[in-house]
């Protein structure tokens, strides 16, 4: 009973903005998942194989047009699109760690910063391919009727529900990560690769093949972003500021960890998007703010901390048990 | 045949030639001792083996196949393990799991892999310390670990760069056994050393470098008065 | 032939600026290893220093140097005491982490403070432009141009002559021995950063009549900054200077002879390579 207590919590918590149906409210959470999957996707590669990248904003913008060209120019249907967008954008990713794994540390970083902007500079130039700086549109979205309930488009609920899946899968594909060969080969990674080599751990393939996961789920966000907000554009979708707020968001949550994301994005988001409604311009300095404050008195971030606490307090009461008290 | 060939091994570093023209070879089932004053490049002829560095020219070969260009995760596959001069543990880990790492090379499952790891580790005597920190051991036991997890690959050959290195006299001779029991179970040993004792009680064969090139190659009884080697360490007089 | 002169002649001029936005932030490296992420804000509020010296008080840009300089050391002295030094045990991508947090802070304080316009600066001598050997050259760009000179020289006399330079440069060496040797590096840290930070904002302030000024320019800025300071070499004054003027007058040339759309691209691809095949910058000195 106890232990399914934090899962019930969980649902209910999640069902309880679809209850309240109020649109506002909605389109926070909608932000909220919508981060929590950016955040996680970068926390695979960021948190858990060590390496910081700056320009994961390259991938989530290949999931984006991908999804927009494959339904505004072939037809495909969107959802198909947002899975056929990550995979483009994993695909993506592989000649970029080819040539940015060669580096290390502060290095590698500032080498996917410039691939990032070189991938920004494509899209604002390549006009055949992307429209160039005035980007695409939806204006429709088919009509589709899965089980007979046709799906209105309109509703927040919907994409509510769509975010709320993705989220949940990429915090499932952490949690997996965690515990896989895989997993702990980028601890070793992380710990000292020269030693993992020599164990027998291709250090390499297991950057790749985990930058692969990361860029599928950035893809997937970005393939959202463009169902759920119907405009893309290089400004939009492939900008720096969006690769830092990724960073920031598993950074300030908790680094290598499953539910750090969810804590991050909810943090950061809600506090981002009161100021942005409150202030117009300026909204991030809350990110910036948090940033310095987290790295300064609580770098394990703060579901690390939370996770500290709980584990210390859970010790005491066992110890107050096994006394007798 | 012999189980490792090292044939006209050469490294150059811009200018300096780090090793030369080398060539031994390495029957399966003995221990090699490789040996030379500071800078003969012995750690060099490891890293070239096992593939950190590529060499300039020269070809070396395991049961007759090259490894030469092989990333050293592949070199640790086909089953040549190393340790480092100066240890590298996976430090945020526990003993058991810097070793279970090491398992995973052979044992997919994770449960299979501690289990090997774990009898690794009772084997070089960190049995009792498996859940403490790889940084909070003592240089010895750090030593063990560091050959814990050469042998959790399960190789056939293995290169021990100094293992005795800043151990005390009690504590090498620990070592020494230590080394003797991995050939007895029938992985083949080269090392690196400097402590004369050990090499003279443990080692079948001793292969003599400096500046990079082989100077002898023999008995450890023999080469310890050949006369090159005695001018190579104490200068052309004492010979 | 005329063509490729003024491009090579503006890639210079601007390649100067960029030299020396770059020398601030190899120093830094080359003492503290540290990546100073909101270099690009420093040089922003120069910019906007000069911009609001002049709006709400007259004062020309050039002059307003002056003040902006020595208050944006002591300002850098105060970053480092009070917001860097804390973190620095906490590892090299930790730093990176947080000075990211830091210019992400400064740049939007600034919109804040001043909303997302873009400004322009309009000096009444600004408007023709000289035309020295029958090229063309604007007049603030080229003032901008012999004040940087001036400064680059002074800073490399200051590294080269006195002992504090010189206590600077051994820390950028081996810090390890400069303690040693009983040079304070605490001292040499505090004083580094603030020379930094000095020189973006006057570099800041040195460019403000030429660009469009806005509080999101460290974004741009930034990134050209990196890609001086690991052609030069990470660390290295000299390679600062020579990575400053090969991207300004790559650009320059890049803008005419290729694209003037990718002009920035080229930048980053020369970047890449270097980062790949000589990551010690193309002199071999950075670290």
């Amino acid at each position: 009973m106890r232990r399914a207590l934090p899962w019930v919590v969980g649902v209910a918590a999640a069902l309880a903005p679809l209850a309240l149906g109020d649109p506002f409210l909605l389109h926070v959470c909608i932000l909220v998942l919508m981060w929590t999957l950016l955040g996680a996707a970068w926390n695979v590669l960021g948190g858990f194989a060590g390496q910081v990248s700056f320009g994961h904003a390259a991938l989530f913008g290949v999931g984006a047009y991908a999804t927009m060209i494959l339904y505004l120019k072939l037809g495909v249907a969107p959802w198909w699109g947002i899975l056929l967008g990550g995979a483009l954008a994993a695909a993506a990713s592989l000649p970029v760690g080819l040539v940015c794994f060669r580096l290390r540390g502060p290095y590698f970083s500032l080498a996917t910063l410039a691939v990032a902007e070189l991938f920004r500079l494509l899209a604002l130039n390549w006009e055949s391919l992307t429209n160039g700086p005035v980007g695409f549109l939806i204006t429709a979205l088919p009509q589709i009727a899965p089980f007979g309930h046709p799906v209105d488009w309109e509703s927040k609920a919907t994409f509510y529900v769509m975010a709320a899946l993705l989220a949940a899968g990429a915090l499932a594909a952490t949690a997996w990560l965690k515990r896989s060969r895989l997993g702990a080969y980028l601890v070793a990674v992380r710990e000292d690769e020269d030693a993992a080599e020599a164990v027998g751990i291709d250090t390499v393939r297991a950057k790749s093949v985990t930058l692969a996961l990361s860029a599928f789920l950035a893809g997937l966000g970005g393939g959202f972003y463009a169902l759920y907000f119907r405009y893309i554009d290089p400004d939009a979708v492939l900008q720096i500021g969006l690769s830092i707020e990724m960073v920031f968001i598993a950074v300030v949550g908790g680094l290598g960890t499953v539910g750090g994301p969810l804590v991050g994005a909810l943090f950061l988001t809600v506090l981002g998007e009161t100021m942005r409604h409150r202030l117009q311009v300026g909204h991030l300095v809350v990110y910036g703010a948090f940033m310095m404050l987290v790295i300064r008195f609580m770098p394990e971030g703060l579901w690390g901390r939370a996770h500290r606490l709980f584990v210390a307090v859970q010790a005491r009461r066992s110890k107050h048990a096994a006394l007798g008290g | 045949m012999p189980l490792l060939e090292v044939e006209r091994l050469t490294r150059h570093f811009g200018g300096l030639r780090a090793v030369g023209d080398l060539s031994f070879t390495v029957r399966e089932g003995e221990i090699l001792a490789l040996i030379g004053p500071n800078g003969a490049g012995k750690t060099t002829v490891f890293n070239l083996v096992t593939g950190f560095v590529r060499p300039s020219a020269g070809d070396v070969r395991l049961d007759g196949a090259s490894v030469i260009g092989l990333r050293p995760h592949a070199v640790a596959r086909r089953g040549i393990a190393r340790t480092f001069q100066i240890v590298k543990p996976f430090p945020g880990l526990t003993v058991r799991e810097n070793a279970t790492l090491a398992a995973f090379l052979r044992h997919h499952a994770r449960r299979d892999a501690e289990a090997a790891a774990v009898a690794v580790l009772e084997r070089v005597g960190l049995g009792a310390r498996a859940d403490r920190l790889a940084s909070s051991l003592t240089l010895v036991d750090q030593k063990r670990l560091e050959l814990a997890k050469a042998l959790a690959t399960e190789p056939r050959l293995v290169l021990l760069d100094e293992p005795m290195g800043g151990l005390n006299p009690s504590e090498v001779d620990v070592a020494a056994e230590l080394v003797k029991s991995i050939r007895q179970r029938g992985v083949t040993v080269v090392l690196v050393e400097h402590v004369m004792k050990a090499v003279m009680r443990v080692s079948d064969r001793v292969v003599v470098l400096h500046h990079g090139e082989k100077i002898a190659d023999g008995a450890p009884s023999e080469v310890v008065k050949d006369p090159a080697v005695i001018a190579a360490y104490f200068g052309k007089r004492a010979a | 032939m005329e063509t490729f002169a003024q491009a090579v002649v503006s890639g210079v001029l601007t390649g100067t600026l960029y030299a020396m936005i770059g020398i601030g932030l190899t120093i830094v490296f080359g003492v503290m290893r540290i990546i100073n992420i909101a270099h690009g804000e420093m040089v922003m509020l120069g910019m906007f220093g000069a911009y609001w010296g002049q709006t709400l008080w007259k004062l020309d840009p050039f002059l307003s140097l002056l003040l902006w300089t020595p208050l944006m050391f002591l300002a850098g002295v105060l970053v480092y005491r009070l917001l860097v030094r804390p973190i620095l045990g906490g590892g090299e991508l930790n730093t990176l982490l947080y000075t990211a947090g830091l210019s992400l802070l400064v740049a939007n304080v600034a919109l804040l403070l001043w909303s997302g316009d873009y400004r322009t600066i309009s000096l009444s001598y600004g408007a023709t432009p000289l035309r020295p050997l029958g090229l063309s050259v604007a007049a603030p760009l080229a003032i901008a141009f012999a004040v940087a000179l001036g400064l680059t020289g002074a800073l490399w006399a200051f590294l080269a002559r006195t002992n504090l330079g010189r206590a600077i440069r051994a820390t950028s060496q081996n810090a390890e021995a400069a303690v040693l040797m009983g040079v304070d590096v605490e001292r040499v840290a505090l004083v580094t950063f603030g020379l930094g930070t000095a020189l973006a904002g006057a570099a800041g302030v040195l460019l403000a009549p030429s660009l469009y000024l806005y509080p999101t320019v460290g974004e741009l800025l930034i990134v050209k900054c990196f890609v001086v300071v690991v052609l030069g070499g990470l660390g290295s004054v000299p390679g600062a200077i020579a990575g400053g003027l090969l991207l300004g007058v790559v650009e320059s040339l890049g803008a005419v002879y290729v694209s003037a759309a990718y002009k920035d691209g080229i930048g980053f691809a020369l970047f890449l390579a270097v980062l790949l095949y000589r990551p010690s910058g193309l002199f071999g000195v950075g670290r």
